[in-house]
């Protein structure tokens, strides 16, 4: 298990393996801090890229260096999802691809 | 956590004072590899201050490496970007690293933007061109991305924030530019809005290739494999890092010393000297004052042991007057030559953005010259505050424009 919380939504699970799968590190907290986990700027950049990728949406690099929590990620990726129309997100409900 | 004392090179104030270079001519002749203790925070550092020591700092990367910071701030710290960044990697790496760099900012590639850039001089010169007092130095602060932006294709309008944000993470003890938080999320801030920046804006360029220099470098192979996105990003930061808070304080020093002295009128009336004059505004100015390194084993420096693991801080801007060298260091001379100035640095890391930074600088002075047949210092002069960047913040001028002088 990649995510240390009660309620898990599939995005932040995803997410968390995303993160675990950069920063080698594992479990991840819901809001701890990219950076603090060892993370740089390199490490978000290309973090930036796995998101594009697996959620079919591109997300502001901004929430990425200045809010780095998958909490705080989870929404924009979710509200950038809802904003996308449907059927061109190429995003994955339920889990990995 | 100044404590005062004139010699205290860790102390910001006393360089919003004016450049100790009085400070280093006495270091230079009587401890030119001398101890600082660091006021504060502990540990300590070697100043070095004659023009061989700094230049074998510099040069001898098996002696001094590069990748435990190379920025004063860094002290004691280490650097997040060791290994990562070119400043911050030493050879072999380095020089494969640092290939599509190079390539991008060769002579020939920049060459068809002098148009643009010239157009972006035009327009930074224009507030004071018919004759009106202008901030100069406020003026100047925009060269960088005037230079910068066409090439990396960068909208006008996001100029000054970049400005912003870059003089944040160079110049973060300058109260003009600290958070309220102080340096650390100072630094912090300016350093992971520039990546964000950069990092959206590369993914628009991977998407939507143009002829500018980030998708050239997106497309850029090295050993047959294209290089990673971070890296892309990452040398748009050092583009950025590089140029915004030294280019513009070349042309500054140079004004803020040849205001109302002959010299200028001498200077423009021999375009064939324009190109060594900018070398010694170079030598002048040297705004990366130092750069740090730390010793790999133990060496000798002017006969003083420099043990292993120690901070090596080489400071060229006093390099660049150590009279050995520069016969007549403290005068401006436009016909120096020869003129092997530090300013760039020497060897492996020697600025990447060198031929950018000349090819603006000639632009400039060729436009100033054709603008204003003299200028004079109208008002009073504020300096940068901080330990690494030699420069000011405000310099108001006025300038005779020489369309009046030829009519009138």
């Amino acid at each position: 298990m990649a995510v240390e919380a009660a309620q898990q939504t599939s995005v932040q699970e995803r997410l968390a393996q995303l993160w675990t799968a950069r920063l080698e590190i594992s479990p991840i907290g819901l809001d701890d801090d990219f950076f603090e986990l060892g993370g740089d700027s390199l490490t978000a950049a290309e973090l930036q890229g796995d998101i594009d990728k697996e959620f079919g949406v591109e997300v502001s690099a901004t929430t990425l260096f200045l809010s780095p929590t998958i909490t705080e990620l989870t929404q924009v990726i979710e509200e950038a999802v809802a904003a996308a129309p449907s059927g061109t997100t190429g995003a994955h409900p339920g889990g990995r691809q | 956590m100044s404590t005062g004392t004139a010699r205290d090179l860790t102390d910001p104030g006393l360089y919003s004072q004016g450049e100790p270079h009085e400070v280093w001519r006495h270091l230079r002749e009587h401890d030119p590899v001398h101890w600082q203790p660091n006021s504060g925070r502990g540990g300590g550092y070697w100043v070095v201050t004659r023009y061989a020591d700094v230049e074998r700092v510099l040069h001898d990367y098996s002696a001094f490496t590069s990748e435990r910071g190379t920025l004063l701030n860094l002290l004691g710290r280490g650097d997040p970007a060791a290994g990562k960044q070119l400043a911050a990697t030493d050879p072999p790496h380095h020089d494969r690293a640092r290939i599509p760099l190079k390539q991008a900012l060769a002579v020939k590639p920049l060459a068809s933007f002098s148009d643009r850039i010239q157009a972006g001089i035009r327009d930074l010169l224009a507030p004071g061109a018919d004759g009106q007092p202008f901030d100069f130095a406020v003026a100047m602060s925009q060269l960088p991305l005037v230079a910068l932006g066409p090439i990396l294709g960068l909208p006008t309008e996001d100029y000054p924030r970049l400005i912003r944000l870059a003089m944040m993470s160079t110049a973060e003890e300058d109260p003009e530019f600290q958070l309220p938080g102080g340096v650390e999320p100072t630094l912090k801030r300016g350093h992971r809005e520039i990546f964000a920046y950069f990092s959206d804006l590369v993914r628009a360029r991977l998407r939507n290739p143009g002829d500018d220099l980030i998708s050239v470098l997106a497309e850029t192979e090295v050993d047959g494999e294209r290089i990673s996105t971070g890296s892309v990003i990452s040398n748009c930061y050092s583009m950025l890092l590089g140029s915004a808070g030294t280019l513009p304080h070349v042309p500054i020093a140079a004004i803020v010393e040849l205001a109302g002295s002959p010299t200028y009128g001498d200077w423009a009336a021999h375009p064939e000297l324009l190109d060594s004059g900018i070398e010694e505004a170079l030598r002048w100015a040297t705004p990366a004052s130092n750069f740090m390194r730390y010793a790999l084993h133990p060496v000798e420096l002017s006969g003083v042991p420099v043990a292993e693991g120690d901070a090596v801080v080489a400071y060229l801007a006093s390099a660049n007057r150590d009279a050995k060298v520069f016969p007549d260091p403290d005068v401006f001379d436009i016909r120096r030559r020869p003129n092997r100035h530090l300013a760039f640095g020497v060897g492996h890391h020697y600025c990447v953005g060198s031929h950018l930074a000349r090819l603006a600088l000639r632009l400039l002075f060729t436009e100033l010259f054709a603008t204003f047949s003299s200028i004079e210092v109208v008002g009073e002069i504020e300096r940068m505050h901080s330990t690494f960047l030699a420069g000011f913040k405000r310099v108001p001028v006025a300038g005779v424009p020489r369309r009046a002088t030829v009519e009138g």
